[in-house]
């Protein structure tokens, strides 16, 4: 998967190259509007990660410039302003999703891979396995070497995130966004309480242990 | 062009309202003294004619009409000022005095035998005449009229002369009136000014200043109070500020000073990879919070600045309390705190915005709450208002706290500030979405149970 990254603050550029890199990304970094939309316009990309004030031209001037030429590759914006009036525009323009700094690298990261995967088939009456464990989604039951395990509705979910997205860190405002819908940076250890006791259920007494804690970015399952 | 001080239009306006009583007052002695001087030229003419009647009826008795007139002229002799014409039945004028100034309009009046009182005026003098017949047809040559007239020019110098002081009289009156009402009004002013100076005085590092009360009329009193009022208002909210200020240094500082006290004891000498790791898993933690914590802040400066603007939807606050239940249910059943939601409202407000205050709400009364104790949210709909209140039991809130729990990192116990999990800002921010819904919320708290009350105009 190729992405491009149109951002001129060195620092976050460098960042956000090398860690997309190391997740297994080929990732193209322009320093300025023009050359960004010069790159998006001569390469073919998978997805855009598009800075709104730039040099040159700004983020949306780049945006309207791909999406006259007929790319259609999703787009995702970064930026300091949080206004009500930006998200507006950018949503008319095109752009598929937008973050705020300062944002969680592993929340960029679960965003790309979430665009990324956006129309591709989801199978999603598949039953889920992780060593193992199983997930049935259609007839919601899951069980750990064979055993039933019972879980809530919102365990069950949780776990079935967890799965559908095996090897990604999930940030916790991910997690309390996809799980529970609440779409606000809660200062409470819900999701760590949550994760916990579904540990509790699906990985003790258990081996190996499938979800483990990201310090300071999210937890992951991966096995 | 520049507005008059109030003094010069008080002033203005003194001057103009004597000059206009002052006038009219003129106006009508000018009536009553014309008046005045008109009923005594006709009791004056009046009496003349009746007198020459006289002689004229004793001369036609006596059958010596023909020595009338040298009679009339003795009569008239000593009376400067006075003409006098008898005219014969025929309209021709029988007798004259000083025919050569005798007023012309009084004969024409006279042969036509009215009787009226005229003025005018010939070769520059005014005069005031009467005519009236005084005979019957039976006298040879009658019937005869008298017409008498009388020069008026001492009238109308007199009056001229009582216009003229008169006038004069106003001007000086309305001078002094004004110059007097000047300085009446500074002098009333002057608290005003004194206020001003004050007022002047004041700046963001001494807004201690007050106006003096004492002394003051009822008016500026009333000012002056309300003003310091105002000052009170600003004063408090400078402090509150400065208070904000200063609790925000602190904030950030304490983050900020672990992550350098660590960095640099991992510096100080080269250790394994693991321990790198720990070091900057730590310091991730450390940048969230701050992080967090900024964005707090900025949620918090858009709402003072009144940029928080609602997206208007219905939101069903019941279902989003009972969601907010389900989203807290791992976290109060492992704090032994039971939740429940009781009643039904509905709001038009934006849906994220009150998720998140009820979450603070909610998040908050959880970590207040002892294992075993229930949390209880109850919506209530009445007519134009929706309240929803959030109970937990718990001691009771020192009351000089209550106020003040909503303002940003303010902590019932300094002793829990470092608390790392919550910024301080929750209940800040509560209030902060409430208040641009139109709503507001309150808190009570007595023994045994502390309730947040958010009341919101109904959708």
């Amino acid at each position: 998967m190729k992405l491009l990254i149109v951002e001129d603050e060195p620092k976050t550029g460098e960042y956000l190259k090398q860690g997309l890199s190391e997740a297994g990304f080929v990732v193209d970094l322009a320093r300025t509007g023009p050359d960004g939309l010069h790159l998006g316009l001569t390469e073919d990309y998978d997805l855009a990660i598009l800075d709104v004030m730039l040099p040159g031209m700004d983020g949306w001037q780049v945006l309207k410039a791909l999406r006259a030429a007929g790319r259609g590759l999703p787009v995702l914006f970064l930026t300091a302003r949080d206004r009500v009036e930006d998200r507006v525009q950018g949503l008319e323009l095109g752009a598929d999703d937008y973050l705020v700094k300062p944002f969680a690298f592993a929340e960029l990261l679960a965003r790309v891979r979430s665009l990324l995967r956006r129309g591709q088939p989801q199978a999603a009456a598949a039953i889920l396995r992780a060593a193992d464990l199983e997930l049935d989604p259609v007839r919601r039951r899951v069980y750990r070497s064979g055993q039933r395990i019972d879980l809530t509705a919102k365990e069950f979910a949780l776990l079935e995130l967890f799965l559908r997205r095996r090897g990604e860190v999930l940030p916790r405002a991910l997690i309390a966004s996809q799980v529970w819908d609440m779409n606000f940076d809660s200062d409470t250890n819900v999701i760590d309480v949550a994760v916990r006791r579904l540990r509790a259920k699906i990985d003790e007494g258990f081996e190996p242990k499938l979800i483990r804690t990201v310090r300071g970015m999210g937890y992951v399952l991966d096995a | 062009m520049k507005p008059l001080s109030l003094t010069d239009r008080i002033a203005l306006l003194f001057a103009l309202v004597v000059a206009a009583v002052l006038g009219l007052l003129g106006l009508v002695l000018d009536r009553a003294v014309d008046r005045h001087f008109r009923d005594m030229d006709r009791h004056l003419l009046a009496g003349k004619i009746e007198l020459v009647g006289n002689l004229l009826a004793k001369a036609r008795a006596a059958g010596t009409l023909d020595a009338l007139p040298q009679q009339l002229d003795d009569a008239l002799v000593g009376h400067h000022g006075l003409a006098l014409a008898v005219l014969d039945g025929a309209g021709r004028i029988w007798f004259a005095s000083r025919t050569e100034t005798f007023p012309h309009p009084l004969l024409t009046m006279a042969r036509r035998h009215e009787r009226s009182l005229i003025t005018w005026t010939a070769d520059g003098r005014p005069y005031r005449g009467l005519a009236e017949r005084v005979s019957d047809r039976a006298t040879p040559g009658g019937p005869y009229t008298v017409a008498v007239a009388l020069d008026i020019r001492h009238h109308a110098e007199f009056m001229a002369l009582y216009r003229r002081t008169l006038a004069l009289a106003m001007l000086l009156a309305a001078i002094v009136t004004a110059a007097l009402g000047w300085a009446v009004t500074a002098r009333a002013l002057a608290p005003l000014r004194s206020m001003g100076a004050t007022a002047a005085s004041i700046s963001a590092s001494r807004l201690t200043a007050r106006l003096p009360n004492e002394g003051l009329p009822p008016e500026l009193a009333e000012l002056a109070a309300a003003f310091n009022q105002m000052l009170d208002r600003l004063e408090d909210a400078f402090r509150r500020l400065a208070d904000f200020s200063a609790d925000l240094a602190h904030e950030l500082r304490t983050p900020v000073s672990n992550l350098m006290t660590q960095t640099q004891v991992v510096l100080a000498r080269s250790r394994d990879a693991s321990a790198y790791r720990e070091a900057l898993e730590s310091a991730l933690e450390e940048y969230e919070r701050l992080a967090r914590m900024i964005e707090d802040m900025l949620f918090l400066a858009k709402a003072d600045n009144r940029l928080i603007v609602p997206h208007r939807e219905t939101v069903d606050l019941g279902l989003e309390a009972r969601r907010l239940v389900e989203f807290y249910e791992a976290l109060s059943e492992e704090a032994g705190v039971s939740l429940s939601v009781t009643g039904e409202a509905r709001v038009a407000g934006d849906r994220l915005m009150l998720q998140r205050a009820l979450a603070n709400l909610l998040g908050n009364a959880i970590r207040h709450t002892e294992r075993d104790g229930a949390v209880q949210v109850r919506l209530d709909q009445s007519e134009g208002e929706v309240l929803v209140s959030v109970e937990n039991p718990g001691p009771a809130i020192p009351t000089e706290h209550l106020p003040r729990l909503f303002e940003r990192f303010y902590r019932v116990d300094p002793a829990r500030q470092g608390s790392a999990e919550h910024t301080g800002l929750g209940l800040a921010i509560v209030k902060s979405i409430v208040e641009a819904h139109g709503g507001k919320v309150r808190v009570r708290s007595e023994p045994g149970l502390t309730r947040f009350e958010v009341h919101l105009p109904a959708a």
